[in-house]
């Protein structure tokens, strides 16, 4: 299960950030999230360490805490997105499937001509958009 | 891993022991310990300690491990048991053999139950003849191979050679025994009827043997078999006591884990180790046990993280690449899993889990059991891993008895209190971030803070925790997370609460109500910090609560007791916000002028805005405006407030404004026009607004440019509508805070009063003239500057270069005419400086209305255009030093020219020509010089035209010469210097004729200096004298060097100035040869049309040395009108050199008959000169 996706600008600021759990670890998700960001720059940073996913979106898996599994995508933009989910057993395609149908939600929100570039997100919409991406999470591959 | 027992932590040494000869033991230790691998020695001085070293303990197995298992292999169960005899006693009598025997045979006793090794050490003398008899017995005796008895001997020479056999015995018999002990113990394992405790007990032996003889693989091997028969065992936890049992399990499997990591590690597999461990915790991580000892659980997941992070951060000091090693093939491991911060933290997170079962278990306990009967003392380690039971004292005697469940819990909740938790969790946390910060992982690093601060806070440490808060907040506001900051600023807050720090605290309340959290973000959570949950309710809670308390109204809580600290009577409180606070969004104060230059005196209009970011309105009392001059300063009152009685008493000498209102509401700019006046020229710059909020607090705002301002750090990423500081838009993007004010208008004119070009070389006067209009001068002070037309820059050349005329075209000489009207008075102040192109005279002080003049004598040395500048700098007011100072300035742009252009060039007299070799033949080198005749007279034309557009009148023009020697060299004869009034029009030239005799043979004749001396002509004598002192200005001009030489041969022509058709006349060409050799001269007349004469028309002649030969011709002239004579031409064949006269001295001119005019005297006279 997806517990929390977010969206951060160039300034490592959050755009976007919003948990799925009914649990209250919302601020340790948060956490996590800023956490990822580490990984993030790093990768970006120094990109012969990561070797094959030079000029990929998909970042892969960024960070392993106990009971997470954080995931990470850049766009051309360099605006990232951060995906932390429960599930232990994750399959690289369902991520990658995720994030694309996020980014293409991401630059609808963003293609808005009412919404100023790098700024926050606050479109309803949006959010609604997301957290159907969020729920249909993984059942494609198990239909 | 400290806690771990040695022997756990390092690999195992094999041991060995001597016994008997003990005087040599000690040299063997030495070089066993050194071997490689080192081998550690028991050294036994007699034999009967054998045998108690060697019994055998049974008893039936009651856990996995014993606990002194390793240290019993390690200290005291030898491998090899080396038996010294000295050589004496084998070949000493018989007695002495059967003692050697006896002490064989218990040897061989004591050693056979446990399969240890033989060895045979026979310590020899120095020249002691060894019979093969003897040792042959002694080998059979001890049933030892041949290869096992060695002789020693101690001897310096033989010692070396003795202890390598002895080691490398030592080492080969070591190894044959920890391979048969394996082997043995590996075939119970392969029997398979052994119990799982067993199997484990089985595994890890052969493991530790496989060890002790260095064969790594078979070690992990076995160790990881140990590892998953343990791992089988926890699904059948059937034992009575199953808490004991679990921990008991998870510690052999601690351990079992510990080896196996350790030795991953030394074999460099990096990936694996990494791999094992998260196997390892994943298989173990859900055995939580009973509930309430969960807190075991959690210390020893803990302990898996810590021992593991310890081992790869020792690892990865030995391991050069661990950096390359990751994400090879593997992609599950992510780089993070092999950075040990990232298992610091995890096992800071286990322990603070720890610590909260702990807690829980505690408070439980100390409800349950009131009535604590001391069960849980005297309760010890038992001698299996993992195992606890109660040491039972009677007296002297002491029996161990097993406990239960129930006693077992209450004893660990009993050893648990005893700890400090809290700073084990910080140290952690600050290796933590220590090596974050080493690998600059900024954010996890400031997570770990966040941690370590809170668990100060928990403590109680508030000092510490706030720092630490600080440094965390600090990111958060950079990058903008809003949630995590409201966190950390509520336990900020909570923190400056309970230190009782005012100022903090109200500053920190006031940037947590300001924080964009809004009701789209907001975290409903019940696990937030002290500062309650991030919402917008929060936030208006809290400035409610902080505004209460500065305007007096509420007194906090918590400030129980601590009167002194109320905001009252002289405690202001007073916060300053400057450009890189995050106060600014509580209040942001933009400053703009209307204008960017104002005019002294004049008043402008400035636009105060303010902007607040806290969620409910604030009303400010009054505003006090501050500029860097601080006569500017004015206070807006709130005309909604009355004044208070402290601004009265105090500022009554600012201007004073009233405000219909000072309100600010959210996100809404508060705009506030009003007049400026400046009366100081200079920058006039708004440096900071003051807002007064109840009686004793104010908030000291620095002020911003709305052109320059900075987005709120926080506030920027918002979804905002756009507002402006100032109402019109333009101003909002280009205006600015600091303005500047014109200084006042001079009322003072300058005029410059030359005109026309200055002429090369005489003295310039440029006549200045300050005339006051509307000012007084004080402090008068004028500079003068010299530029440079073209952009060549001042000419002031540096001060160390001596004057000279090249560095210095254009030179200022000094400043005539200046007119103190009162010495004695401006004596003191008076200045006057003059360099070469600058200058610096000081003003009198003048009246309005009055004026002074003084001239300025430039000196031009080249003809140059130059810019002059003049600035009078005065002060209209006062004389004092700091008064404002009032600047004029004027330019002047004047031309420097030349006067006259001299020029020279020489003649021969008429109609002589002399031969100068150095004309025929060119030498290179005196080709520059124009050749003269030695001792001819040569005629020297001097003209002077005056190239500028002035009339000049000449004075005088003579040849000067430098010193005697040119007087006897040449002479230079002239008529009369002085040229009365010659008066020179523009681009007139003036000629004056000179005689030039060289007396001296010369390559290099100086001639000498023309020296001109004119003036300007004016019509009017007086107005000459206004523009120029000295009227008489010299030009000089050097005449160029002259070659002189001897003429060999010179030729004259001679002919009457004119002729008359029809008559005939004498024309004679005379040749001179000067020298002493005779001379051969071909000539030849060419015929003219114009003319019939008589004579020879070509020949050779020869002219003896210093002898004159003549030509002579009669000439009739047919045409009249200027004619060419014939002309002749001659060749000297001694220098081969051809000379003709030139076309204008063979000219005549024939008049149709004879003229009638009164001519007649000058008529005869050449013709007198023919005859």
């Amino acid at each position: 299960m997806i517990v929390c996706v977010a969206v951060v600008g160039h300034q490592n600021n959050p755009l976007y950030i919003q948990s799925f759990t009914d649990a209250d670890d919302a601020l340790k998700l948060h956490h996590i999230v800023h956490c990822s960001l580490d990984v993030v720059d790093e990768r970006v940073n120094n990109p012969k360490k990561s070797g094959p996913t030079l000029n990929e979106t998909f970042l892969g898996l960024l960070y392993p805490t106990e009971n997470y599994k954080v995931y990470g995508y850049l766009t051309n933009t360099k605006v990232k997105f951060i995906l932390v989910t429960t599930d232990l057993d994750v399959r690289d395609a369902d991520v990658r499937n995720f994030f694309r149908r996020f980014h293409a939600a991401y630059v609808d929100a963003v293609s808005n001509p009412f919404h100023v570039p790098g700024k926050k997100i606050t479109s309803r919409t949006f959010a609604d958009r997301v957290s159907t991406i969020v729920q249909s999470f993984g059942l494609s591959s198990a239909a | 891993m400290e806690e771990y027992p040695e022997e756990l932590r390092s690999p195992p040494v094999a041991l060995v022991a001597l016994v008997g000869c003990s005087e040599h033991h000690g040299a063997m230790t030495t070089h066993l310990l050194s071997h490689q691998p080192p081998i550690n020695t028991l050294a036994l001085p007699d034999f009967s300690k054998l045998t108690h070293l060697l019994q055998r303990s049974s008893s039936s197995p009651g856990g996995f491990l014993k606990r002194d298992w390793l240290v019993k292999h390690r200290t005291k169960i030898p491998a090899v048991v080396a038996a010294l005899f000295s050589w004496d006693h084998v070949s000493g009598d018989p007695a002495q053999w059967v003692q050697v025997c006896s002490d064989l045979d218990d040897i061989k006793a004591a050693i056979r139950p446990k399969n240890t090794k033989l060895l045979l050490l026979v310590v020899v003398g120095k020249s002691e003849d060894i019979s093969e008899d003897r040792l042959l017995a002694l080998r059979k005796r001890a049933e030892v191979d041949s290869k096992y008895l060695l002789l020693y001997n101690p001897d310096p020479s033989q010692l070396d050679n003795s202890l390598q056999r002895l080691s490398a015995s030592f080492a080969e018999l070591g190894a044959t025994f920890y391979k048969e002990e394996g082997r043995r113990i590996k075939a119970r394992i392969e029997k398979n009827f052994s119990t799982p405790d067993l199997q484990v007990r089985y595994c890890f032996k052969v493991a530790v043997y496989a060890e002790f003889r260095g064969d790594w693989a078979e070690a992990l091997r076995f160790y990881e078999d140990a590892y998953y028969a343990l791992r089988e065992m926890i699904a059948t936890l059937t034992r009575l006591s199953p808490i004991q049992r679990l921990f008991e399990i998870k510690t052999v499997a601690e351990h079992l884990h510990f080896k196996i990591c350790t030795l991953l590690l030394h074999g460099g597999k990096l990936n694996e180790a990494v791999t094992w461990f998260c196997q390892h915790i994943g298989s173990y991580k859900s055995l939580v046990g009973a509930p309430e000892v969960i807190f075991l659980h959690w210390e020893w997941l803990s302990r898996q993280f810590l021992v593991f992070a310890e081992l790869l951060d020792s690892s990865s000091t030995t391991l050069p690449s661990t950096s390359s090693q990751p994400l090879g093939t593997d992609q599950l491991l992510s780089e993070w899993e092999f950075h040990p911060a990232y298992y610091y933290q995890s096992a800071a997170q286990y322990m603070m889990e720890k610590r909260s079962a702990l807690d829980l278990a505690v408070s439980n306990s100390e409800t349950f059991n009131e009535n604590d009967d001391g069960s849980a003392e005297s309760v010890i380690p038992s001698v299996y891993i993992g195992q606890f039971a109660r040491l039972l004292e009677q007296g002297d005697d002491s029996a161990i008895q097993s406990i239960t469940d129930d006693e077992y819990t209450r004893y660990v909740i009993a050893e648990g209190k005893r700890f400090q938790d809290n700073f084990e969790i910080i140290a952690l946390l600050k290796k933590c971030t220590e090596m974050y910060s080493n690998h600059k992982v900024q954010r996890m690093g400031s997570l770990c803070a966040f941690q370590i601060a809170r668990e100060y806070f928990s403590l109680g440490d508030f000092s510490n925790g706030k720092q630490f808060f600080d440094g965390v907040a600090n990111l958060y506001r950079e990058e903008g997370w809003i949630t995590l900051l409201w966190e950390v600023l509520g336990y900020l807050r909570e923190c400056s609460r309970k230190q009782g720090a005012i100022k903090e605290f109200v500053e920190v309340s006031l940037e947590m109500a300001a924080l964009p959290v809004s009701m789209v973000d907001g975290i409903q959570s019940s696990k937030c910090g002290p500062g309650g949950p991030a919402s917008l309710e929060q936030r208006e809670l809290i400035h409610r609560e902080i505004f209460a308390f500065i305007s007096g109204e509420a007194r906090l809580e918590f400030l129980n007791g601590l009167d002194d600290l109320k905001v009252t009577g002289d405690n202001t409180l007073h916060l300053e916000i400057d450009l890189v606070s995050p106060l600014r969004s509580v209040l942001l104060a933009s400053v703009a002028f209307h204008e960017q230059i104002i005019k002294s005196g004049v008043s402008s209009l400035i636009t105060i805005s303010l902007l607040s970011h806290l969620p409910l309105p604030i009303e400010i009392d009054q505003l006090e405006v501050q500029f860097n001059q601080a006569q500017c300063n004015f206070i807006i009152m709130n005309a909604q407030k009355s004044p208070l009685e402290a601004v009265q008493s105090e500022q009554h000498d600012h201007r004073m404004e009233s405000a219909p209102s000072l309100t600010l509401t959210t996100n809404k700019w508060l705009r506030l026009t009003y007049d400026i006046k400046s009366e100081q020229s200079g920058k006039l710059e708004c440096t900071s607004i003051i807002a007064k909020i109840g009686p004793h607090f104010t908030i000291c705002c620095r002020a911003e440019s709305p052109a320059s301002m900075d987005d709120l750090p926080v506030w920027k990423f918002e979804n905002l509508v756009e507002t402006f500081p100032t109402k019109d838009p333009a101003l909002s993007f280009s205006g600015q805070k600091a303005a500047q004010v014109e200084e006042p208008e001079p009322q003072v004119d300058v005029t410059l009063g030359a005109s026309g070009p200055a002429l090369v070389g005489e003295r310039f006067l440029v006549p200045v003239t300050i005339a006051s209009r509307g000012h007084a001068i004080y402090a008068g002070e004028m500079k003068i500057n010299l530029v440079d037309v073209r952009g060549g820059g001042l000419f002031s050349p540096r001060e160390s270069e001596p004057l000279s005329l090249d560095t210095h075209h254009v030179e200022l000489l000094g400043i005539v005419g200046a007119e103190w009207e009162d010495e004695s008075r401006k004596g003191s102040d008076k200045i006057m400086k003059i360099q070469q192109s600058f200058g610096l005279v000081s003003v009198p002080f003048l009246k309005i209305g009055e004026s002074w003049s003084c001239k300025l004598e430039i000196m031009w040395h080249r003809p140059k255009p130059i810019m002059l500048f003049v600035s009078l700098g005065y002060s209209p007011i006062s004389c004092e030093l700091n008064a404002q100072k009032v600047n004029v300035h004027q330019t002047l742009q004047i031309e420097g020219k030349d006067a006259v252009l001299i020029d020279q060039h020489f003649m021969l007299p008429f109609r002589k020509d002399s031969l100068l070799l150095s004309k025929v033949k060119p030498a290179p080198d005196s080709s520059q010089f124009s050749p003269l005749p030695l001792h001819e007279s040569t005629v020297l034309v001097v003209s002077a035209k005056n190239c500028c557009e002035v009339t000049l009148q000449l004075l005088s023009m003579a040849i000067k010469v430098d010193d005697g020697a040119t007087e006897k060299s040449c002479s230079i004869q002239h008529g009369n210097e002085d040229l009365g009034t010659a008066v020179l029009v523009p681009g007139e030239e003036f000629k004056k004729v000179f005689n030039v005799i060289p007396n001296l043979d010369s390559s290099k004749l100086r001639l000498g200096v023309v020296h001109l001396k004119w003036k300007r002509h004016c019509g009017i004598e007086d107005r000459s004298g206004l523009t120029v002192t000295d009227s008489k200005v010299v030009t000089k001009h050097e005449l160029p060097d002259v070659h002189v030489e001897l003429s060999p041969i010179i030729v004259n022509l001679e002919c009457p100035p004119y002729a008359i058709v029809g008559d005939s006349f004498m024309y004679h060409v005379k040749i001179r040869n000067q020298t002493e050799l005779l001379q051969e001269v071909k000539f030849s007349l060419a015929d003219s049309q114009t003319f019939v004469l008589s004579g020879s028309h070509s020949d050779t002649v020869f002219v003896l040395p210093k002898s004159e030969h003549v030509l002579r011709y009669k000439v009739v002239p047919l045409v009249s009108g200027l004619q060419q004579l014939p002309r002749i031409s001659l060749t000297s064949v001694r220098y081969s050199a051809r000379f003709q006269l030139s076309v204008a001295a063979s000219n005549v001119f024939v008049f149709p008959s004879k003229p009638h005019c009164n001519t007649e005297k000058r008529v005869e006279e050449p013709a007198a000169a023919a005859d």
